[in-house]
């Protein structure tokens, strides 16, 4: 809960859910949720001190970028204490944990492999960070390697209180997450009333967010991994009608911002104007489902004026379906005050910190 | 105008700061090669405790360079532990946006003695 004053002399409370929170998973200690034979892979890999998102076998990584002193500070969360801590500190009551080093899943290429990954994940996420209950939720993590399996991980878990979504995980995805391929994986979260969270990360790979080894900075890499990655799969999804296909399926968009979604919006929209026979299967225009998706704030956008952001919102009904996210504890996250202090009426700011995600999560406490 | 005593000469090593709390306020002193340098310990950008973050110094490429990268203003850069803006100690300068300069305060060593004017 964060107070804000409302300007009248009165202050008001709002309750802050933040979509998209990370989880330091080692492998070692996912090794005893893993199934053989990759529980034996797992045991023998070390994280080695310093390295974030980068380990071997697991977590691959192409590191380009030669180091220097100083610099941006890596923080990793190890336990759900430690998580409801640092929430607290900010004034978040519900976290919705995501995973570190399985933001790069997609990249594993043995498919029984990655699919073990994330059912050990799953297995120690429940076990080792849901159990309490202390305002920590859980994204379960599909394997996009194979879907039929993720889909029985959803069924599994389906009731588990504390579990109140699925991770798709993006960078590199192939195919993207429009193909029929995930329709068993879309069938169990639409079942399940479960919401799909697509989050993507920097990955230099020839698959989306593909060859961002031609920028020589990781600014460059990072100012277009995550986009990319949202306006890719975002058009793949509209264009062979997963919305169509799975009308209850909620979606959701993490980690890229939102500036990025009247462009494609209107872009979709205008294709659609001229080629529109392609794609039968919609029955409206591109916006129309693209309003209907949910988005994270983060990382936000900080224009000079802040009520460029209040527009911007508007032009996709944002006020109904855009998210606080803090992405904490990662290099770029947003401290709840920088949204609590746009220019936004108390019952905006109120869906956006809060509000949405109850919608989407179904979350009524 | 009034005089804190914040710490003794060689409390704070070389290269290194201590935060102190004066009058409600948190304020990083900075020891940098024996001269001292006082910073508001809370950030222009979402108000993270930047006087907690790495010291070090930074990259500089321009006209004088010839447009090469080369390592510049060495233990004289702190960067904010929450996304890394970075300051120039000496002057509150902040690296990102040249209209930002954060207020930095008077230090006096007298008698052994490391004071904030405030
Ligand atoms: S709060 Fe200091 S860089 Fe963001």
């Amino acid at each position: 809960m964060i107070s804000i004053n409302t300007g009248d002399g009165r202050t008001e409370s709002i309750r802050i859910i933040d979509v998209d929170v990370h989880v330091h998973e080692n492998p070692k200690e996912m090794a005893p949720y893993c199934d053989m034979p990759w529980r034996k892979s797992l045991e023998m890999m070390e994280e080695e001190p310093g390295r974030y998102i980068d380990i071997p076998g697991f977590a691959p990584s192409l590191r380009l970028d030669p180091p220097f002193p100083g610099g941006a500070t890596a923080r990793k969360i190890f336990t759900a204490a430690q998580m409801r801590e640092d929430l607290d500190s900010m004034g978040i009551d519900i976290g919705v944990l995501f995973p570190d080093h399985l933001l790069t899943l997609a990249l594993l290429p043995n498919r029984d492999y990655a699919a073990a990954v994330a059912r050990a994940y799953n297995a120690w996420l429940i076990d080792r960070w849901l159990r309490d209950n202390n305002g920590l939720r859980g994204a379960l993590v599909a394997a996009p390697q194979d879907p039929v399996d993720a889909a029985r991980q959803i069924e599994r878990y389906a009731r588990e209180p504390n579990i109140i979504g699925v991770y798709l995980p993006t960078a590199a995805v192939r195919p993207l997450y429009g193909d029929t391929w995930y329709d068993p994986l879309y069938q169990a979260a639409q079942s399940a009333g479960l919401p799909v969270l697509l989050h993507s990360v920097s990955v230099v790979h020839p698959n989306f967010p593909f060859n961002l080894q031609d920028f020589d900075t990781a600014l460059a890499r990072h100012t277009l991994a995550h986009p990319f990655s949202m306006i890719a799969n975002m058009v793949s999804m509209i264009t062979t009608g997963v919305p169509a296909r799975f009308p209850n399926l909620k979606i959701a968009f993490c980690e890229a911002g939102i500036s990025w979604v009247p462009f494609v919006m209107w872009r979709l929209d205008k294709e659609y104007t001229e080629q529109r026979r392609q794609i039968p299967f919609l029955e409206d225009k591109p916006s129309t489902y693209i309003r209907r998706f949910y988005y994270c704030t983060q990382p936000v956008e900080e224009p000079d004026d802040t009520h460029d952001f209040v527009s911007m919102l508007h032009l996709f009904g944002g006020e109904d379906s855009v998210m606080y996210a803090s992405d904490w504890p990662h290099h770029d996250f947003d401290h709840p005050n920088k949204v609590l202090q746009l220019p936004l009426s108390l019952e905006a700011k109120r869906k956006l910190m809060g509000g949405n995600a109850a919608k989407l999560f179904n979350l009524q406490d | 105008m009034a005089e804190y005593i914040v710490a003794q000469e060689g409390e704070i090593p070389d290269g290194d700061r201590r935060l102190v709390q004066v009058h409600g306020r948190e304020i990083g002193v900075f020891n940098l090669g024996g001269k001292y340098y006082a910073l508001p310990n809370i950030c222009i950008h979402q108000a993270g405790p930047l006087c907690t973050g790495r010291i070090s110094g930074t990259l500089i490429s321009n006209t004088d360079t010839n447009w090469k990268l080369q390592w510049g203003f060495e233990g004289e850069i702190v960067t904010c532990p929450w996304h890394a803006l970075e300051f120039n100690i000496t002057t509150g300068q902040c690296l990102a946006f040249p209209k930002r300069r954060l207020r930095s305060y008077t230090v006096k060593v007298e008698q052994g003695q490391i004071k904030l004017v405030l």
